[in-house]
């Protein structure tokens, strides 16, 4: 009896999970512009998709900004948690605790702060500003993902090291940075997914001379349900499940 | 330290500029058909890059926000014209420039709002009225917007979501002027309006026709191009004037100050003013086209069209969308945004 | 590069980063708060204390209150829904487990506008939903959910369920089940084993999995946005009105100032309650 509880439970979870991305992607193929019935399938909207070149534009913004701010944030976060497990320094348990702030702070204040930092620099809100904020919000999850790797290391194989006569440096690059790799990896696809789904920071920080996909999608959106989006939406959702699922084999194989 | 900064940055912003034969226009969505945008790209070879704002608000405050905005063309209404252009926001226009400006009808130049057009050129007009779902109500039982108050009506009506057209109809409930600077007659305005609270589903501005094709919304405001678009889609959409208390606003085209692409947004501006562009238009959207040249293009089912060009008779008592200064607009927005947390 | 240049390296780069975009900002906000709205700009001197007041004014307090009070209602419906859940993921032999964990990760890592847009085709008075409901009698006349109250509600768990799941599951996964045997053995019922022994054990995964929910409850503001009506406006809805369009940034950065305080409060009294190490913990 529990058998079929626990069974039927999950069914009907997955279902809730599922069932709107699959209405979603279904619906994409539909032959239609307003009706919520099904009026026959059509690739029409994929076509519109591919030939419409400045949502082409936006989409690749939207991948040069994910792309840079995860390689950036990938490259600060490894290096800050190599830094922080290693040494001693004024400030670290601060330092630890902002990490752990901007983890947990909900990314409408993120926004908001950065919208009046660069207000208060004069700083126009474009592909520069974007960017910067990308890389803030990124940061921290990247931290946490590779120190959380880092501590369960053996500590012992650094000592080796150093007896040896090995610079941090070259401690650093030979043993602790392949050891890292797959945590590394698995934190620059999560920035990079984070950075390519963001809405609420970017809503903020955007300028109209660079326009990124999630705000296209947001303003879209409000226009009410289209077959076009559906498609845009399919193929995104596509290009993070693919993501999603190579990384999970990534964290696993490596265990 | 500062310049350095800034310096690293123009740098960044040139790279993205993608070259210099662009026009970055901010608009309403959906507020120029997609048609007409390749036309003009492909007859000048010029990019157009197309930006949405939600309401009048939203423009004026990007644009006060970032004087550089980057914008070429935008598409204020009426009652904002005046605010932006006291505060040096426009760009003057050289009407010599503009060689199709004979072709807009006389009736809707140099008003109030702009006298002599100095800074904008009509684009399109319409009037606020209201929609109803005949499936659910008959239309017939609806004639004037004190209608809208019904208790039949709970939690069924979409209202536009637009300071001034809210406001306005209230105003007219309460036999004042649309444009009144009274901040008394606006209080008593927005207590009418929050009695109007339990009936209002949701306030909206671009996602209007589906919300009401697919009976989301049954009853409430709508712009005449909507209402044009949605009646025939579903005919059983019906439009109503309220008596005596029509409301009218129009869009026009200006330049910001300061825009990078000058010339470009000149020749969209001509470019939309060519007569059959401008049906093209006003078809394509459902609005009202200031060009009289472009109406007799039109197919006859459209010129006679009631929700289109409607007859002078029902624009009777009509009142159009102008600024009221910024005293009583910062009153306007305190109201409104003591209503939007009442509800 | 020697000891010293990679030690500086190291430890400059992300603190100098953090301090420059992370501590810098929320320090302007704090001031900001301060400041008065602008007719000019948007933030001028002088200093006052006018946002605060307009945000200790009922409205305002409203909101706060509403926006608690569905953030706690989705935090409680997600711990209802995603703790069974997780629970007999846990279960689960270890082949299934793993791809049941797998199916659960992949909305997880999709864009949440983009799954809350996917509602809307089924929710909606022309939807799937009513369509079925309609064709099997259930109902006679179409439901309005879409852009009222419950359409929000439903968003937001779709939305944040995954977040419950996943670390409630992850203590769950290092429980020692033979704790419960242990108690089945001495002659406790399984309901009595379940909420004695396991439940409080997860009781770390359970705060994790409430803090994740409740505080983007709080402010995604474009969840109520586009599946909500004027029935709906939470906090997150009212900071970004005050910022575009009453361009009031005074009281806007006092609003998310009161928010990071509440904030602040929630996770001093999660950080008494939870003693590991926290941050791993939220993983």
């Amino acid at each position: 009896m529990t058998r079929w509880f626990s069974r039927g439970y999950l069914s009907l979870m997955y279902l809730f999970l599922y069932l709107p991305i699959v209405v979603l992607v279904i619906f994409s193929f539909n032959n239609s512009v307003f009706s919520g019935l099904w009026h026959g399938f059509t690739w029409r909207w994929y076509h519109e998709l591919f030939n419409d070149s400045s949502l082409l534009t936006i989409a690749l913004h939207s991948g040069i900004i994910a792309v840079l701010a995860s390689t950036i944030a990938t490259i600060i976060g490894t290096l800050g948690a190599t830094a922080l497990f290693k040494y001693r320094f004024f400030g670290k348990q601060a330092l630890f605790g902002l990490l752990f702030i901007m983890i947990i702070i909900p990314d409408l204040v993120v926004g908001i702060a950065l919208l009046l930092l660069f207000h208060s620099l004069d700083m126009p809100l474009g592909f520069f500003s974007l960017l910067l904020a990308h890389i803030t919000f990124c940061v921290p999850f990247v931290f946490v993902t590779v120190y959380g790797r880092i501590v369960s290391l053996d500590k012992n194989l650094f000592e080796a090291a150093k007896d040896l006569g090995a610079t941090d440096w070259q401690v650093f690059v030979k043993i602790i940075f392949p050891l890292l790799i797959p945590a590394i990896i698995a934190g620059w696809m999560l920035s990079f997914t984070m950075s390519l789904d963001d809405v609420i920071i970017s809503f903020f920080v955007s300028g109209p001379g660079f326009q990124i996909l999630p705000l296209y999608i947001f303003s879209a959106v409000r226009l009410g349900v289209t077959p076009e989006i559906n498609a845009l939406c399919s193929l995104i959702l596509l290009v993070t499940i693919f993501l999603a699922i190579s990384s999970q084999y990534l964290l696993r194989g490596r265990r | 330290m500062k310049r350095l900064f800034l310096a690293v940055l123009s740098f960044f912003s040139v790279i993205t500029y993608a070259g210099s034969n662009v026009l970055n226009i901010y608009n309403w969505s959906n507020y120029i058909p997609t048609k007409v945008i390749r036309l003009f790209e492909k007859e000048t070879g010029i990019k157009v890059y197309y930006s949405t704002f939600e309401n009048n608000e939203a423009l004026y405050a990007k644009l006060k926000s970032a004087p550089n905005s980057g914008y070429d063309l935008i598409f204020p209404s009426t009652y904002y014209v005046q605010r932006m252009a006291d505060e040096g926001l426009l760009e003057p226009l050289k009407l010599s420039r503009l060689s199709n400006f004979n072709y807009l009808n006389p009736r809707l130049l140099n008003l109030e709002y702009d006298p002599h057009n100095r800074y904008t050129i009509p684009y399109l007009w319409s009037t606020v009225s209201i929609l109803v779902n005949d499936r659910y109500y008959n239309p017939k039982s609806i004639h004037e917007w004190s209608d809208l108050w019904q208790p039949r009506f709970k939690g069924q009506l979409l209202i536009l979501d637009d300071v001034r057209d809210t406001f306005s109809v209230a105003l007219r409930v309460l036999g004042y002027s649309i444009n009144d600077r009274d901040p008394k007659h606006i209080y008593q305005a927005y207590v009418l309006l929050k009695k109007l609270l339990p009936n209002i589903r949701l306030f909206n501005q671009d996602g209007i026709l589906p919300i009401y094709l697919d009976g989301d919304a049954t009853v409430g405001m709508i712009y005449s191009g909507d209402g044009y678009v949605l009646h025939n889609t579903d005919p059983r959409l019906q439009f109503i004037y309220p008596k005596n208390q029509v409301i009218m606003t129009m869009d026009c085209m200006a330049i910001p100050k300061g825009a990078p692409h000058l010339n470009n947004a000149y020749r969209f501006i001509n470019f939309v003013m060519q007569p059959k562009i401008s049906a093209m238009i006003s078809e394509g959207i459902g609005y009202s086209t200031p060009n009289l040249a472009a109406v007799k293009l039109m197919p006859k089912a459209d010129q006679e069209s009631r929700i289109m060009n409607p007859p002078a008779n029902v624009l009777d008592g009509a009142q159009m969308e102008s600024d009221v200064g910024d005293k009583a607009t910062a009153v306007y927005m305190h109201y409104w945004e003591m209503l939007k947390l009442s509800a | 590069m020697n000891n010293q240049q990679f030690r500086f390296i190291s430890i400059a780069t992300i603190s100098v980063w953090m301090l420059l975009f992370a501590l810098f900002p929320l320090l302007i906000m704090l001031v900001s708060s301060f400041l008065s709205q602008g007719t000019d700009s948007f933030l001028e001197l002088p200093f006052s204390l006018s946002a605060y007041e307009t945000a200790f004014h009922y409205l305002y307090v409203r909101v706060f209150f509403r926006s608690f009070f569905w953030a706690g209602l989705t935090t409680i419906i997600c711990l209802l829904m995603g703790y069974p859940f997780a629970y007999l993921v846990a279960r689960a032999k270890e082949r299934v487990r793993m791809l049941l964990l797998f199916f659960i990760i992949i909305p997880f890592w999709t864009s949440s506008l983009i799954r809350a847009y996917a509602m809307i085709t089924i929710i909606k008075t022309n939807g799937l939903l009513n369509h079925w409901l309609l064709s099997w009698h259930l109902i006679k006349h179409p439901l309005h959910i879409l852009y009222t109250p419950i359409a929000v509600q439903i968003g937001l768990v779709y939305t944040l369920v995954s977040f419950m799941i996943l670390p409630i599951y992850a203590n769950l996964e290092k429980f020692d089940w033979r704790l419960v045997e242990a108690a089945r053995d001495l002659g406790a019922s399984k309901l009595r084993a379940f909420f004695k022994i396991v439940v409080p054990i997860s009781a770390p995964g359970i705060f994790s999995g409430c803090l994740l929910v409740f505080l983007p409850a709080m402010t995604l503001f474009f969840i109520p946005d586009i599946l909500g009506g004027a029935k709906t406006l939470l906090l997150g809805n009212v900071i970004q009105m005050e910022f575009l369009d009453s361009r009031n940034w005074p009281l806007g950065s006092a609003l998310s100032v009161i928010l990071t305080l509440l904030i602040a409060l929630l996770l001093i009294y999660y950080r008494k309650i939870n003693t590991s190490k926290s941050m791993r913990g939220l993983l």
